[in-house]
């Protein structure tokens, strides 16, 4: 038995099951949050962050997110020439990691997002629990993207020694952080009970 | 204002799952002990062990822990005879030095602010509810909770002090601060006090009677 079927929603906030008033939109008795029996236009915001998402990830990955500066001579890195020193001068398994978070979760987050419309869009009755999971998942990791702008940010505040060395962050920097935010609100704004409303049931 | 659902004489709670609505009716939790959805998976319902207390304790610690990180050098940077110091707010101070304060109030957010403000808030709310204080703000600190979670980093921080360590470390002498013992100290018992917190019974305890 679904929620739906009863006319029952929980509040998003603090999960209280309530039952709405005709139109599906209230306040929860309990928190005070609004509380819809959907995320209003969850489709239509889900496709607006993501495809922001999607255009900020070029300039992300085309601009340089740190320039190292020394001696008069000017470095710069990409996210991706940033993974590829790290596998080359650092070791393996923290190079994977980073490889993992900076430049395999945006990309898969954002395919997963699109798959996730495209098959609720289309109603399809197809691996609902996969597609659940692949969900969770995706709202799960997305913040682990983050890493190298914390990274560009500590190199940034530690090597300042003058002419001897300075690192700068880049523009890719800001694109690349658009990215990252922009996905965890499109996650956040897809709702993923869509996946199980149609069930042949209306 | 909606009508709640509810149970006639009994302990059990009636939920529906947030990823795929199936209703379920969950009897008491033995502490320790989660509820899942039978559908999809999801996570229903958690009944951690210890209770208040162990929840005050964990972020009691993790306040001071956060206090420590911020009060002390962070990482030193030794390189041709010149040394710099870094502390934790220093990671932002320099973005927005670099012209970029948008990044530098995200970085703020993410690694300071954030954890901070978590951590103040879910204190407030549990000694409320602990101590049985008539405090205000008790229901708007915990609907606060759910939405500041996800912009918490401090684990992801953590990496990227990993990563940091591994790009200096042919070019520079880096050295380790107090405040970054605390740090690592902090991931730690940060993740323990999230295990030791369950939003939904807290606001079982508060109850459906609101002041308006
Ligand atoms: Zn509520
Ligand atoms: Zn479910």
């Amino acid at each position: 038995m679904r929620a739906r079927n009863l006319g029952l929603a929980s509040c998003h906030t603090c999960g209280l099951l309530q039952r709405l008033p005709v139109g599906g939109h209230g306040h929860c008795p309990r928190c005070g949050s609004s509380v819809h029996l959907r995320k209003p236009n969850s489709i239509t915001t889900t496709w607006a962050l993501l495809l922001t998402a999607m255009i900020a990830y070029l300039p992300a990955n085309l601009y340089p997110v740190m320039s190292v500066v020394s001696f008069g001579k000017r470095q710069s890195d990409t996210i991706i020439s940033g993974v590829i020193y790290l596998f080359v001068h650092g070791d393996w398994p923290l190079a994977l990691i980073v490889f993992v978070a900076s430049v395999l979760v945006p990309l898969l987050k954002m395919l997963a997002l699109l798959y996730l419309l495209l098959t609720v869009q289309s109603r399809s009755p197809l691996r609902k629990q996969q597609r659940t999971r692949l969900y969770r998942i995706v709202e799960l990791v997305g913040r682990w993207s983050m890493v190298d702008i914390f990274v560009v940010a500590l190199l940034a505040a530690l090597v300042n020694v003058g002419t001897i060395a300075t690192i700068e962050p880049g523009t890719g920097a800001i694109a690349f952080t658009a990215v990252v935010i922009l996905t965890m609100f499109a996650a956040a704004s897809f709702d993923p009970r869509l996946i199980w409303d149609h069930n042949g049931e209306a | 204002m909606n009508q709640p659902v509810r149970l006639e004489a009994s302990e059990s709670t009636l939920l529906a799952c947030h990823e795929c609505d199936t209703l379920h009716r969950i009897p008491p939790l033995t502490p320790g002990h989660t509820a899942r959805c039978r559908v999809c998976g999801a996570k229903l319902l958690r009944n951690p062990k210890g209770g208040l207390d162990r929840a005050i304790a964990l972020y009691s610690t993790a306040l001071i822990l956060l206090l420590l990180a911020n009060a002390f050098p962070f990482l030193t940077l030794e390189i041709g005879g010149r040394s710099e110091i870094t502390n934790m707010a220093g990671a932002s101070w320099s973005l927005y030095r670099a012209g970029m304060p948008e990044l530098a109030v995200v970085v703020f957010i993410t690694s300071i602010a954030g954890p901070g403000l978590l951590i103040v808030c879910s204190l407030y709310v549990l000694l409320a509810l602990r101590l049985r204080l008539r405090v205000p703000g008790v229901r708007l600190a915990l609907s606060w909770l759910s939405h500041l979670e996800p912009w918490v980093m401090l684990d992801v921080f953590m990496l990227g002090v990993l990563v940091a360590f591994v790009k200096l470390g042919n070019m520079a002498t880096m050295h380790v601060g107090t405040s970054l013992y605390a740090f690592v100290a902090l991931i730690g018992v940060a993740a323990a006090a999230t295990s030791s917190f369950e939003p939904q019974l807290l606001w079982q305890r508060l109850g459906v009677r609101r002041r308006r």
